[in-house]
């Protein structure tokens, strides 16, 4: 049993009785529990953030990538062993800080951190790199000359929300450029970050001053400025007003990534809606609606269902309706707060409301509120659901039908998860990816990205390097300094 | 039952100080039973929820309609072109949207709101001079604040009780003089109106380095909060400035919590301290429910507000609200919007989208 208080963070160079610390309670699960975060002085902030940029120059960036993989997959062999305490320590606080049950936790633990293996860090390097090899060394260009990545000396993250794991993404794909990483972590979830730092401290001694994981309460301007005027480029993620401020206070040299909110959905074709196949496709919609409660980018907020098939639309929301149920035994959905009920009240009632217009409505509540399926013929923009687990079924004549509703939200649209013919697949693809859909995925994989996949459709490590050529000209000049030169 | 049947009901249980629970829930459920039968698309709301006079034996569990309902549905259990009154929310919060209420005969609103603003703010007095910081009728037609504020000059006021508020804004040379008035002639006096116009007559006084020693007995009747019109002042700074800049103590600085979706007010007894404990007269109840259950919050934890308002009649009387509240004894604790969570996580929750989207 861990002790009441857990201490968050990972601060290299630090010892913990110079810092002060705020402690954050969480009473999810009703296991209390509490997490003291630590509050840096400008001045520490500052120390800290020269500690890391000169490590990652001096023991970072002479590593091979391949070096860098081997060390990233050993601390995640130590996450997959249930045995491992650090496992297990993230196994019992992880619910306890963010509500989600356990079980799906565990699960979604384990699908997650195999992406970051060392064959899917290989591929993951590959997808963006086409000579892995220019992370290490200069490297032949077709075109002539030379050229070679170089990731920033101090890369800042800003993490926000509480799916369990999200900052390995980006703390990864910076260690995989070699970066010198800070990460800001969220109050809903500040535990994961600093354990998987403290991990990779311990499997890899050598980096250990590479890194660290800071927080400060969201609104603390002044902290967030001793850290971001340190930065060379900035990694961030949250809702658009909170990312709108924060490249307002940046300088304009910093690089800046954004990861807004985004809204994702499901398509279902006729050929999936057969007797057999249509519960099999509402089982894996309803775990893509079940998954952390649709607290991801990429999870669904409707879904677009064709008429014609041998279970109509309607039918179908009722099957997604029985296996939310179902779900709702084997993994309940979290505890929500006073303000998320009433936010998933709201939604329902709306719902409801719309529902006493006529008989082309229908709504389906599991009981106290667990779950919510609205269903609707045609009538439905692309709008979001009401989140943790209320979700629209809208009837169309064809899936095409559904394309000009979701268009004008092109900056907002990520995931759509589809089944449907491969034939069809790919004509949906072409209209989606042209209305700014950025990844398709199978119906029950939505929230679980491949390795390497390119989130909102970017590079997530060639946008973080500079590449710096050595042009032809300059090698041949060079060739007339030489000391062996005739 | 007819309406005039209902209505002769509603006054007299009005009068009726001594009221029980059972004659409330009785005529609570009289009401139900006449706003399932009249009034079209709430029956189809019970009904969706399978709730029907026959099955609801208390006033708790009839359904409560939420209050962006109003904005959707017309709630009447008579035709709405022949209401005597139409009360429109502002809509500030609900993207422009109104949310109306038909009152057929406004004279159960008004009997409402004068037995309970004469025992919840007059004091010992029958009348008081008033200074106004809201629109007229004539200007806001459709604001049941403006016919509150109409009905307390009228009922209460002295003849030489005036509106302070211009369409420039505060009238400052009325204002001053009133006040004037009031510190030399030791005749106490009222200020009445939004909150918000408070907050800027706290701002003007201190433009103008003025404060005014109001005589004992003078008080202050806001409501409403600040709703994005003004400044947001925390409640105690808020009363603290009020109380200093015109010398009424915060025991007589009354904040009334009302809504257009309701007929009968909410006052607390001064707010010497904040969130001071609100309650109503013996014809509106309140629960704080889960909001998702519907059920009733255990003792002393943070729900949502139901209220079952019984003058409420020609529409529905039992609404949920969109507040945050905590049941105490005698009354509850107001403490704010209950919506507009935080996504947990990296997915567009419903207000951020609407914001993106028009953008």
């Amino acid at each position: 049993m861990a002790s009441a208080i857990e201490r968050a963070g990972y601060l290299p160079g630090l010892a913990p009785d110079e810092v002060e610390w705020q402690t954050l309670a969480f009473d999810r699960a009703g296991a209390p529990l509490e997490i003291a975060v630590p509050v840096l002085s400008d001045a520490q902030m500052a120390a800290l953030a020269a500690r890391v940029r000169e490590a990652s120059r001096q023991c970072l960036k002479p590593l091979p990538v391949a070096r860098i993989i081997d060390i990233i997959d050993a601390a995640i062999a130590r996450l997959l062993d249930r045995t491992d305490p650090w496992r297990r320590q993230a196994e019992e606080l992880l619910p306890a800080i963010t509500g989600y049950d356990s079980e799906m936790i565990r699960l979604g633990l384990t699908e997650y951190l195999k992406t970051f293996r060392k064959p899917q860090l290989t591929r993951f390097v590959a997808e963006d790199f086409a000579n892995p090899q220019s992370l290490d060394d200069f490297q032949p260009l077709p075109k002539g000359g030379f050229a070679r990545a170089f990731g920033p000396d101090l890369l800042v993250h800003i993490w926000a929300g509480n799916v369990p794991g999200l900052p390995l993404w980006s703390l990864i794909s910076g260690l995989l450029v070699k970066a010198g990483n800070i990460g800001k972590v969220p109050s809903a979830e500040p535990l994961f970050a600093g354990l998987f730092a403290r991990l990779l401290a311990e499997v890899a001694p050598e980096l250990s001053d590479c890194f660290a994981i800071v927080w400060w309460k969201g609104g603390d301007s002044a902290r967030e400025a001793a850290l971001l005027r340190e930065a060379d480029t900035v990694l961030a993620y949250g809702g658009n007003d909170s990312l709108t401020a924060l490249r307002d206070r940046l300088p304009l040299t910093t690089r800046y990534l954004a990861h807004g909110h985004k809204v994702s959905f499901g398509m279902v074709a006729k050929d999936a809606l057969d007797t057999r196949k249509a519960w099999d496709a509402a089982h894996k919609a309803a775990y893509d609606v079940v998954r952390y409660d649709q607290q991801g980018c990429y999870s669904p907020h409707l879904f677009f269902v064709e008429r014609g098939g041998k279970i109509s639309p309607r039918e179908f929301s009722h099957y997604v309706a029985h296996e939310l149920a179902s779900f709702q035994q084997k993994f309940p959905r979290r505890p929500l707060s006073l303000a998320e009920a009433g936010d998933v009240a709201a939604w329902r009632h709306g719902e409801e409301m719309k529902s006493l217009a006529g008989p082309e409505r229908e709504i389906m509540s599991g009981a106290a509120g667990a779950w919510s399926v609205s269903y609707s013929e045609d009538t439905d923009d692309l709008a979001p659901s009401g989140l943790n687990r209320t979700i629209r079924i809208v009837a169309v004549d064809t899936l095409a039908d559904a394309v000009p509703r979701i268009a004008p939200y092109k900056a907002l649209l990520q995931t759509v998860g589809i089944a449907a013919t491969p034939r069809e697949l790919f004509r949906l693809a072409a209209i989606l990816g042209a209305v700014g859909v950025t990844r398709i995925s199978a119906l029950g994989r939505m929230t679980a990205p491949e390795a390497g996949w390119h989130h909102d459709g970017r590079f997530n490590l060639l946008d973080l390097v500079t590449l710096t050529e050595i042009e032809q000209s300059a090698e041949t000049a060079a060739d007339s300094f030489a000391p062996y030169v005739d | 039952m007819t309406q005039d049947r209902i209505i002769e009901a509603l006054l007299a249980f009005i009068e009726n100080d001594d009221a029980s629970d059972e004659e409330f829930d009785a005529l609570a459920l009289t009401l139900f039973a006449w706003q399932f039968e009249h009034n079209e698309p709430y029956r189809r709301f019970c009904q969706q929820r399978e709730k029907t006079p026959r099955r609801i034996k208390s006033w708790r569990d009839i359904p409560a309609v939420p209050i962006n309902a109003f904005k959707d549905l017309t709630l009447s259990c008579s035709d709405p072109e022949q209401a005597e009154r139409v009360f429109m929310t502002s809509g500030t919060t609900q993207g422009g949207v109104h949310g109306r209420s038909y009152h057929a005969d406004i004279r159960v609103y008004d009997a409402s709101m004068i037995a309970n603003f004469r025992h919840r703010f007059m004091g010992e007095y029958d009348r008081i001079r008033m200074g106004i910081l809201f629109p007229d009728e004539i200007a806001m037609p459709n604001s049941s604040l403006a016919h509150y504020l109409a009905l307390a000059k009228e009922n209460f006021g002295t003849d030489d009780s005036h509106y302070l508020l211009t369409e420039d804004g505060i009238d400052q040379i009325r204002l001053l003089t009133e006040l004037a008035h009031a510190e030399t002639s030791g005749e106490p006096y009222a200020l009445l109106g939004a909150s918000y116009s408070f907050v800027h007559l706290l701002d003007e006084m201190r433009t103008m380095g003025e404060s005014a020693e109001l005589p004992p007995g003078s008080r202050i009747l806001d409501t409403g909060g600040f709703k994005g019109q003004s400044r947001e002042l925390d409640l105690d700074e808020f009363y603290t400035q009020l109380s200093s800049t015109f010398y009424v103590p915060r025991d007589l600085c009354i904040n009334m919590y009302g809504m257009t979706e309701l007929s009968t007010q909410f006052y607390d007894w001064g707010n010497r301290t904040c969130p001071s404990v609100k309650s109503g007269p013996h014809w509106i109840r309140t629960r704080a429910i889960d909001p998702l259950t519907g059920e009733d919050m255990p003792h002393g934890e943070t729900g949502v507000l139901v209220h079952c308002d019984l003058a409420h009649f020609n529409i529905v009387s039992t609404i949920l609200t969109e507040d945050a509240g905590i049941m105490v004894e005698d009354g509850f604790l107001l403490l704010g919007r209950a919506d507009g969570a935080e996504a947990k996580g990296c997915s567009m929750a419903v207000a951020e989208f609407l914001k993106a989207a028009r953008n």
